[in-house]
């Protein structure tokens, strides 16, 4: 990997204190991902996906730990930043239902971003906005002056990303974008984004729980469980030789369409067991009590992340020297 | 052998303020006994007005059938008087929803539920049970759906139980009836994939152990896949393909089938097809003849004017595409 990290998370720690206890939602994790890449973070409902891309925009200040953006520290909360960084780091939710303001217009939308940033002059803004749509493939003369709610849910979903593009970011943290669309809206979704991506040489993290979908998508993936990472890997490298106990109980629990995707999946492990509660963190590594080779360390010593000759990141025991 | 289950040609439609809502239009299937059916088609196609007509259960009005039929064990459904209906939804048909939080009353614990279903069932079938009889048969309906310490979850609320385990509650509910037929409205849309894979190999083993016949409602392929031996694809109230689950997956006929199996990500990573273009049709004013003519890339011209039947192109493969059949 010759090309420079544009994002760096080195040991960030995110902790939320509540009646019930403490919140290990984000625990101890680092990784970077390079220009032009597309990182996919993967894991289950719970495991901190979310709250780790939010550190990543300064929703929430982290506990600890240092997020590091273009060289430069931004590990500090949304309204310290200044502005040219919230130009550069932008969101896609999930829901564009619920991300669009239902008592505006795709053009009010759209032009709040200019506004903000003050991009471009007035008179002009018209323009961009219709190149805006005409980006994520809408023609502008029909959509500028509608309402979300009189639009399909993979279109809202592109206008969406029209907002996101407006300041002209470098990176985007994508949550989800398809999770609540249809597979036959989500390919024109996905295709878009990747499309984007290279005309405008931006850098994605991409959370989700779909690993198939990261199969066609990521440059890299990352397996998040219970605020911690367990492996990340060039995708290639990562789906021909998944490594983690968790990887591989993930993979052969998706349910796939073909005899020939099935002879990729590793050999059937049964899948056990629930994601435990953040707050009662498992001593050890927090994978044992799920863990199918679970051995007497595990319950023990958390391991440590160790990097394998192949570029493989592997957070397990089975992998120690 | 006997169909356990048949919807023939039926058609359901809301009456709304903004006009009729032709929802259902031409839906067929069948389900023989201890038979595994997979439906399956995209958000709004019609699947769940499907399953909610079968249990009776839709809102009427503004709901109105207008038109086939819904046999059950030779008997029309759609005929029966509330209190035949009633007896056929406690002993014969059961459910389980995509939202457990929804079918669970919040305000009464899981044991407490529980019990009044397995009491109940009892009765039904002319046995009164015991205290005893009755707890221990509730245990036993949740220790085999793989729960752990079913004593404590049955004096939960289900607002203390995660979504997995509310969804195996559900399961415990479902097959402690000793129903027939379960109609499974996306089981585990909502859930994580290793739980999902729990909970689908739970219900599979369960399902065959008693000979229930499943109605399986997703929009999943792959869940269809692991779990049922033939399929039908929905798309905007209509029966579009019906066939062999493998068969069908493997050489999808219609062009609605073909566009939406190129759209699912797969594991091999060769990349992802651009999907169908266009969106489902508003049901005000579907379009004439084959709904999914103004989306179809091989459309022609007769599918604008009249609505293709199932043609059968294959033993057991049925495609509703004037492509394979009807005279042109």
């Amino acid at each position: 990997m010759s090309k420079l990290p544009i994002l760096t998370v080195d040991r960030l720690v995110k902790h939320f204190p509540t009646k019930a206890g403490l919140v290990r939602a984000v625990d101890d994790i680092t990784f970077d991902v390079s220009t032009g890449d597309t990182l996919g973070l993967v894991g289950e409902s719970g495991s901190g996906k979310t709250t780790t891309a939010q550190c990543v925009l300064g929703i929430y200040p982290p506990t600890s730990g240092r997020i590091v953006f273009e060289g430069a520290p931004i590990g500090v909360m949304f309204n310290r930043r200044n502005r040219e960084l919230k130009r550069k780091i932008r969101i896609v939710f999930q829901d564009p239902g619920s991300s669009l303001n239902p008592k505006r217009t795709i053009k009010q939308i759209l032009s709040v971003p200019l506004k903000v940033h003050g991009i471009g002059l007035k008179r002009e803004r018209l323009t961009m906005m219709s190149r805006l749509l005409e980006m994520v493939e809408l023609p502008a003369t029909e959509y500028l002056y509608k309402y979300p709610q009189a639009i399909g849910g993979g279109e809202k979903q592109m206008v969406a990303i029209a907002r996101a593009l407006a300041t002209n970011p470098r990176f985007i943290v994508l949550d989800e974008p398809t999770s609540a669309l249809d597979v036959s809206v989500q390919g024109k979704i996905i295709n878009l984004l990747m499309r984007l991506a290279r005309e405008l040489d931006l850098t994605y993290l991409f959370i989700t729980h779909d690993l198939s979908l990261m199969r066609n998508v990521a440059t890299q993936v990352a397996i998040m469980y219970l605020g911690k990472l367990c492996e990340i890997a060039r995708t290639q490298e990562f789906f021909r030789t998944p490594l983690h106990p968790y990887t591989k109980m993930l993979l052969s629990s998706i349910p796939v369409v073909t005899d020939e995707e099935e002879s990729l999946k590793p050999a059937k492990i049964v899948s056990k067991g629930e994601i435990p509660s953040p707050v009662n963190v498992p001593s050890g590594c927090s994978f044992h009590l799920r863990c199918p080779e679970r051995m007497p360390i595990c319950l023990e010593s958390d391991p440590e992340m160790r990097v394998l000759d192949t570029g493989h990141l592997i957070r397990c025991h089975l992998y120690s020297p | 052998m006997e169909c356990l289950l048949a919807i023939n040609d039926l058609h359901v439609g809301f009456r709304i303020f903004e006009g009729h809502l032709r929802v259902l239009n031409a839906v067929w299937l069948d389900v023989k006994e201890g038979e595994r059916v997979g439906l399956v088609g995209e958000t709004g196609c019609g699947k769940t007005t499907t399953v909610k007509s079968v249990l009776r259960v839709l809102p009427m009005p503004p709901a109105r059938i207008t038109g086939g039929q819904i046999l059950y064990n030779g008997k029309d459904i759609l005929k029966m008087t509330q209190r035949q209906m009633s007896m056929l939804r406690r002993h014969e048909l059961t459910a389980i929803f995509q939202d457990p939080l929804q079918s669970l009353n919040p305000v009464f614990t899981i044991g407490t539920q529980l019990r009044d279903i397995v009491r109940d069932s009892a009765i039904g079938r002319g046995h009164r049970l015991t205290h005893r009889e009755v707890e221990s048969r509730c245990l036993e309906a949740l220790r085999v759906t793989g729960m752990p310490d079913p004593e404590r979850i049955m004096t939960n609320y289900p607002a203390q139980l995660s979504g997995g385990m509310r969804q195996r509650v559900c399961i415990a509910e479902a097959l402690s009836t000793n129903a027939r037929l379960m109609l499974a409205d996306e089981p585990t849309t909502n859930l994580d994939v290793t739980i999902q894979d729990q909970i689908l190999r739970k219900l599979d083993e369960l399902v065959e152990e008693q000979g229930v016949s499943v109605v399986m409602i997703t929009h999943s392929m792959g869940v269809v896949r692991d779990l049922t031996q033939r399929v039908n694809i929905m798309y905007a109230g209509t029966i579009i393909e019906s066939g062999e689950t493998r068969d069908l997956l493997e050489s999808p006929q219609h062009p609605y089938t073909q566009g939406l199996m190129a759209s699912v990500p797969k594991l091999t990573g060769e990349g992802i097809s651009e999907g169908i273009p266009g969106r489902i049709p508003n049901y005000l004013d579907p379009p004439s003849g084959c709904r999914f003519h103004p989306r179809c890339e091989r459309q022609m011209e007769i599918c604008a004017t009249s609505m293709p039947s199932l043609y059968t192109t294959a033993e057991g493969h049925r495609v509703a595409c004037y492509l394979y059949g009807g005279t042109l």
